[in-house]
């Protein structure tokens, strides 16, 4: 085995044994850390499909930010074990994984049979710039893509002031008096 | 001998799968968890997913264009989070609970 | 990042230098101690530990032992799991981070070359950001099981912190990054040989005075760098997290032993990141003022006779330069800690979103500026 095969299929079982415990586990907390967990064995896969930049970007911006915004408020709520971690009902249950398998089984069924990905591989990245340039990335962003970076810029101000304002609301129309 | 090469050769369609495998996850969290936080979680589960897929076919198609939705991606999920928790803390102070069951009804 | 090598010499070279750097990081921990109690003591007109060994140096040795050899307890209501897992999660990222900052010039043999660092990425800035940035992790869970309310405010109040002067420290490097056009440390630290000269306006500016550092382009994101990794590595007057008098000791109330003495590794390594930083964004790295790389390598030449004993004396030469520069900032860090009062939560708070957000976003966008105006007008 290569070592691109075994770092892969060691970073695909990491990803989704902790993508899992996010969703199994009842304690709040553990699925957070499990969360970071996952998002820093994304960024390790980005690192094997050499988007560098891309992995540190997601360990700052993903792990180091969101996540850790995660953490602190589920211990600010301090939760112990949930009473009623999953929703209730055999029927709707066994329905919704049932419904979730098929999606699952429906997408592997066309990746495999569709074939779209059978690029050769002196198309990649990796050939045609130095490993890690960032370069050709910026110039996509900022030239070509520049309306939605400000876009996005608009975006997160708006989402700024609108956080500031719901958690400074004393409740609106379902305040306590 | 079985033929062992989908264990060996690592192609595009590895990661798509693994990509796919991980969206599943997330909905399968959005589908059968009950606490709201740990619904924003799947759903971020789900927003990571579609990155790896972009930056999968950005790798192997040599163009940087998927790179740039993942930075959109990424900018969007923070901003959802940061929103979600904040709607998720006014919430929790109006009825000291995060379990959608107790607030099913949009009555307050 | 590049690839550990291709012959099974270079392989096992560069795996047994990234455990060399760890340990070089953990080892350099006992000497800061000593030195931080020897100094403390000099500021505070004491004498500080001089009894075990000469100088008091053997001190740290039966500080290792007694650390070992506690009891080992845990708090009852906590959470088992974190609590034990945190302290190692504290190690971890430091350790990792601090592999990825150059500490002398690349070592030439025969065949092969070997870079003086753990390994070489090409995004290290990122990278370094990315990895230290994981830290509030540890601290959210110490807190967390330790089960207590003032390991739990205590954390809180570290992690806030940690991450909104997180902001203030990314952009004020984007400035420097900028100038150097590049987020790999070893071009950085090659763009700050020689003396001080840049291109103005189609003219060169140049003056054989200076060195060619960083600090002279960014005075003023170095002064908001080294504050904001102040906050980040919960150092005084930033170290809310553990004040005394509201919160006993903050995060790591509930430890003891060998536990909390990895808090204090953890700690040191992000002291020890952050001066290795400085030096590399702002003091030219492991360069000489005023001596070229190529300058010791001819002198090694002319002294040994041989091109490898010059090589490894060119490293070698390096290689003290960057701990001297290393080591100076590690101080300053140590004499801050003795010499300035704890802020307030919310007048820390207002530094961090008020003043050094502000400053530093002025400084990338006038950088930027000066940068265009400078290189595309003609005079």
């Amino acid at each position: 085995m290569t070592a691109d095969a075994f770092l892969f299929w060691f970073l695909a079982a990491l990803t989704i044994v902790s993508a899992l415990s996010v969703v199994l586990m009842t304690n709040p907390i553990y699925s957070a850390l499990s969360l970071a967990m996952t998002m820093v064995s994304v960024a390790a896969i980005f690192v094997t499909l050499q988007a560098y930049f891309l992995a540190g970007v997601q360990i700052i911006v993903y792990a180091g930010a969101v996540m850790v915004l995660f953490v602190m408020v589920l211990m600010l709520f301090d939760l112990k074990h949930e009473l009623q971690a999953f929703t209730r009902g055999r029927f709707s249950g066994a329905f919704k994984i049932a419904s979730i398998g098929s999606l699952a089984g429906l997408l592997v069924g066309a990746m495999y049979t569709a074939n779209v990905l059978t690029v050769p591989e002196a198309a990649s990245v990796a050939n045609t710039t130095p490993k890690g340039a960032i370069t050709p990335l910026a110039e996509e962003l900022f030239l070509r893509n520049v309306f939605g970076f400000e876009a996005l810029g608009v975006l997160l101000l708006v989402i700024a002031v609108g956080t500031v304002a719901l958690s400074r609301s004393k409740g609106g129309t379902h305040a306590r008096h | 001998m079985p033929d062992i090469s989908i264990l060996t050769t690592i192609t595009p369609n590895h990661y798509l799968v693994l990509s796919a495998c991980l969206f599943m996850i997330g909905v399968a969290g959005v589908l059968l968890r009950r606490n709201l936080i740990v619904l924003f979680m799947s759903i971020e589960l789900m927003l990571n997913a579609v990155n790896l897929s972009f930056v999968t076919f950005s790798h192997s198609f040599g163009k940087v264009d998927g790179q740039v939705m993942v930075f959109f991606v990424m900018t969007i999920a923070a901003a959802e989070a940061a929103v979600g928790l904040a709607l998720a803390v006014s919430i929790f102070k109006r009825f000291k609970e995060v379990n959608i069951r107790f607030f099913e009804h949009l009555k307050g | 990042m590049t690839s550990m090598g291709t012959t099974g010499f270079e392989i096992t070279v560069n795996l047994i230098k990234t455990v060399l750097v760890f340990l070089m990081m953990v080892q350099a921990v006992p000497i800061l101690v000593w030195l931080e109690r020897r100094g403390s003591a000099f500021i505070q007109n004491r004498f500080g530990p001089n009894r075990v060994g000469p100088l008091g140096l053997l001190q740290l040795l039966a500080d290792a032992v007694k650390f070992l050899t506690k009891e080992d307890f845990a708090p009852e209501k906590g959470n088992r799991f974190m609590f034990y897992a945190a302290p190692v999660f504290a190690l971890i990222p430091a350790a990792i981070a601090y592999m990825a900052i150059p500490m002398s010039v690349p070592l030439k043999l025969e065949s092969a070359t070997f870079l003086i660092q753990g390994f070489e990425i090409n995004v290290g800035i990122v990278f370094v950001l990315g990895i230290s940035s994981l830290a509030a992790y540890t601290i959210l869970m110490a807190g967390w099981g330790s089960g207590s309310k003032f390991s739990l405010m205590g954390a809180m109040r570290a992690s806030a912190q940690i991450i909104s002067y997180e902001l203030a420290l990314g952009l004020s490097i984007v400035g420097v990054i900028l100038m150097y056009g590049t987020f790999n440390f070893n071009e950085m630290i090659l763009q700050q040989q020689g003396p001080l000269s840049f291109q103005a306006f189609g003219y060169t500016v140049s003056t054989v005075a200076l060195p060619n550092w960083g600090i002279f382009y960014q005075p003023v994101g170095m002064i908001l760098f080294f504050a904001a990794t102040f906050a980040e590595s919960n150092r005084l007057p930033f170290d809310l997290a553990e004040g005394e008098a509201e919160l006993v000791a903050g995060f790591h109330t509930e430890y003891g032993g060998f536990k909390m003495l990895m808090f204090f590794i953890g700690e040191y390594g992000h002291m020890m990141i952050a001066s290795g930083l400085m030096a590399t964004f702002f003091f030219g790295g492991y360069g000489i003022p005023y001596v070229s790389i190529q300058d010791v390598q001819n002198f090694g030449m002319n002294l040994f006779g041989s091109e490898i004993a010059a090589n490894v004396f060119n490293t070698v030469v390096h290689f003290l330069m960057y701990n001297l520069k290393f080591g100076l900032f590690l101080w300053i860090f140590i004499h801050v800690r003795w010499t300035l009062p704890r802020f307030r939560y919310d007048q820390l708070m207002d530094l961090g979103w008020k003043t050094m957000l502000p400053w530093a976003l002025a400084n990338t966008m006038v950088t930027a500026t000066v940068m265009f105006v400078t290189s595309y007008f003609m005079f």
